[in-house]
């Protein structure tokens, strides 16, 4: 030490002091007792702070920002009064109108995406359909999406969510306030909404109805094509026009009122104990299984196709025009579904709504256990992996992974897709064989059965882990099925399937029946023969290729 | 009997309905799923057996 001058030793306590700045650099923060350094290093901001933030100068800014450090600063932030400059309130009021842009932008975008939807339904249709109910099938896929939405707009969004109350996520929607009760075993039974005809009756002419309105409306218009495909090379338009109608003016919006718009299912929690009431997160039987069982009514309805059956009842095979379409439909679906799952949160942003992630990935897990295990089905079976089946298979395990999504993890989603795979294929052989019921797409099997085995699977799989703002359907805690701990999901599950098939069903076959007595349901057996295209829509969809007898 | 089958699919609705009045969770279970099983039988027992009956391939419109 002797040999070290004073500057040396300068030097070195220099040194040894800057030391554990350095290294707390590069670890983690020990913690801080309560109450003290934490009270002192988050020291409450006030609007002297605000006032020395820098913010870029004109001629900086003049000179463009090529790297993208200087744009967006808080120069950006709207200030109340100019005079004051920027406060802790103004800072305030845009980090909650920034958490309610994020969330808005994601219902839009995903919204968007379940609308793109409509574009792989209508490939999917028409390439299973022949050649000469082409332009028919295709007519039917757009249509319903714009009969459907007027419908919705006129009344179905009204019933729907009319008493849904405020939607955090999107700002709150406080006109959609008004729920017709009634009361059974001392209970209230929340029937419909009153709120929202028109989007403008009662204050609904609103940001936040109107993002909650475009997402629940493409929903709804999923449930509405569903029921295109169990009817198509038979479905006499007009009739077609009118039953979609109805489907989305009041079939659809009801079961979804008490599912989804604070009606009685969701409150089986609260009202009678059972787990956190009917939980369907994006619409295994909202949307899909009210599609399949309506699909059936109207499939029992118009009858099988001339040519499906035998004489004796032996189902016939009767081929689609174009497997690629089909194919190239069963992706747009599976694309469209990332919106349609992770959409359901209605934000990104607060209320666990970041699960997105966990949602989206079990989305996909879900399509790829059922593609696999509805190709691996059909290759023992049949001794090849059938292509549209295996089609079918994908699409069964996003049905089905569809209201469990949001409160199952990854293994138990691969087991929902999975399960899903196996069950299309046998739900498609009993419909066909069993039933005698004419389904060319296999709209009943895919989005009933498979719908059905989603909500049931909630009641099942959910393992508690989810977290969506504290409680669901006002009930706390988390959403838990049978495997992990509470039977009581399971029942109100249960509930909801016998609401599905007991009233949805009876629902659509009554509209499905009165439409036929009045205009007939089902195209004359001379159009059906020569191919819906020309005498109901006046026109072929391939008019330069010559068709072959039965095509 | 097409009407038959419609009631009786909206009766097994009412029996699971009914459950609610229940307090145990295995006597709701119980009656839920006999409600479930008079619905199916109201659509696939009856309903679609209503159906068949007139069924295009036994009228002579079908091909074979």
């Amino acid at each position: 030490m002797k040999n070290l001058g004073a500057p040396r030793i300068l030097l070195l306590l220099v040194a040894l002091f800057s030391l554990p700045p350095c290294c707390l650099a590069q670890t983690p923060a020990s913690p801080s007792a309560p109450g003290t350094s934490l009270a002192q290093s988050h020291k409450p901001i006030t609007d002297a702070d605000l006032a020395n933030v820098p913010v870029p100068s004109p001629d900086v800014r003049a000179k463009g920002d090529t790297d993208g450090s200087l744009t967006g600063n808080a120069g950006d932030i709207t200030v109340a009064d100019s005079k004051k400059g920027l406060t802790v309130g103004d800072l305030a009021n845009q980090v909650g109108q920034n958490k309610i842009a994020i969330n808005i932008v994601w219902t839009l975008i995903t919204g968007y995406l379940v609308m793109f939807m409509q574009l792989g339904f209508a490939l999917l249709e028409t390439g299973l359909a022949r050649a000469k109910n082409a332009n028919h099938t295709m007519m039917m896929n757009l249509v319903v999406y714009g009969v459907g939405m007027f419908a919705y707009w006129l009344c179905g969004f009204a019933i729907q969510m009319g008493g849904v109350g405020a939607v955090a996520n999107l700002g709150g929607t406080p006109a959609l306030n008004a729920e017709h009760i009634a009361t059974f075993f001392g209970k209230p039974f929340g029937l419909f909404g009153q709120h929202g005809f028109f989007l403008m009756h009662k204050g609904t002419y609103d940001v936040g109805v109107m993002v909650l309105f475009l997402f629940q409306m493409v929903f709804m218009d999923t449930g509405a094509t569903i029921p295109t495909g169990a009817a198509i090379e038979r479905w006499k338009f007009s009739s077609f026009v009118v039953t979609s109608f109805l489907f989305a003016a009041f079939t659809y919006p009801l079961f979804a009122n008490w599912a989804w718009g604070g009606g009685w299912l969701a409150n089986l929690g609260a009202n009678f104990g059972l787990g956190k009431g009917y939980v369907d997160f994006a619409g295994s039987g909202v949307v899909h299984a009210v599609g399949g069982v309506s699909a059936l009514a109207i499939a029992m309805i118009l009858g099988p196709r001339i040519g499906k059956f035998t004489r004796d009842g032996r189902p016939q095979a009767i081929l689609a025009h174009d497997m690629v379409i089909v194919i190239t439909g069963c992706l747009i679906l599976a694309f469209g579904w990332f919106g349609f799952n992770p959409g359901s949160t209605l934000g990104a942003s607060g209320s666990g709504n970041l699960r997105i992630g966990s949602i989206a990935v079990n989305t996909m897990l879900a399509s790829a256990g059922g593609l696999l295990s509805a190709m691996l089905y059909m290759w023992m079976v049949c001794g090849k992996p059938d292509v549209s089946m295996t089609g079918n298979g994908f699409l069964a395990g996003l049905v089905a992974i569809t209201a469990p999504c949001a409160f199952v993890n990854p293994i138990s989603a691969v087991l929902i897709g999975l399960i899903a795979g196996v069950l299309v294929c046998i739900s498609v052989a009993f419909v066909e064989r069993n039933l005698q019921v004419d389904d060319p797409v296999g709209a009943i099997s895919v989005h009933g059965a498979c719908g059905i085995w989603g909500v049931i699977s909630v009641g099942l799989f959910a393992d508690g882990t989810s977290n969506y703002g504290g409680a669901w359907n006002g009930v706390n805690g988390s959403v838990t099925g049978l495997f992990y701990g509470d039977a009581t999901q399971l029942l109100a599950q249960l509930m909801g399937v016998a609401t599905l098939l007991g009233v949805v069903f009876v629902l659509s076959f009554c509209f499905g029946a009165l439409v036929d007595l009045l205009m007939g349901q089902r195209a004359s057996a001379k159009s059906e023969l020569e191919g819906l295209d020309l005498p109901e829509m006046g026109s072929l969809a391939y008019p330069e290729f010559e068709m072959k007898s039965g095509n | 009997m097409k009407i038959v089958g419609v009631l009786v699919a909206f009766f097994g609705f009412v029996v699971s309905f009914a459950s609610l009045a229940l307090s145990s969770t295995g006597g709701r279970f119980a009656v839920v799923l006999v409600g479930l099983a008079i619905t199916l039988f109201g659509i696939l027992g009856i309903l679609n057996s209503a159906h068949l009956k007139h069924a295009i391939w036994k009228t002579g419109a079908s091909k074979e």
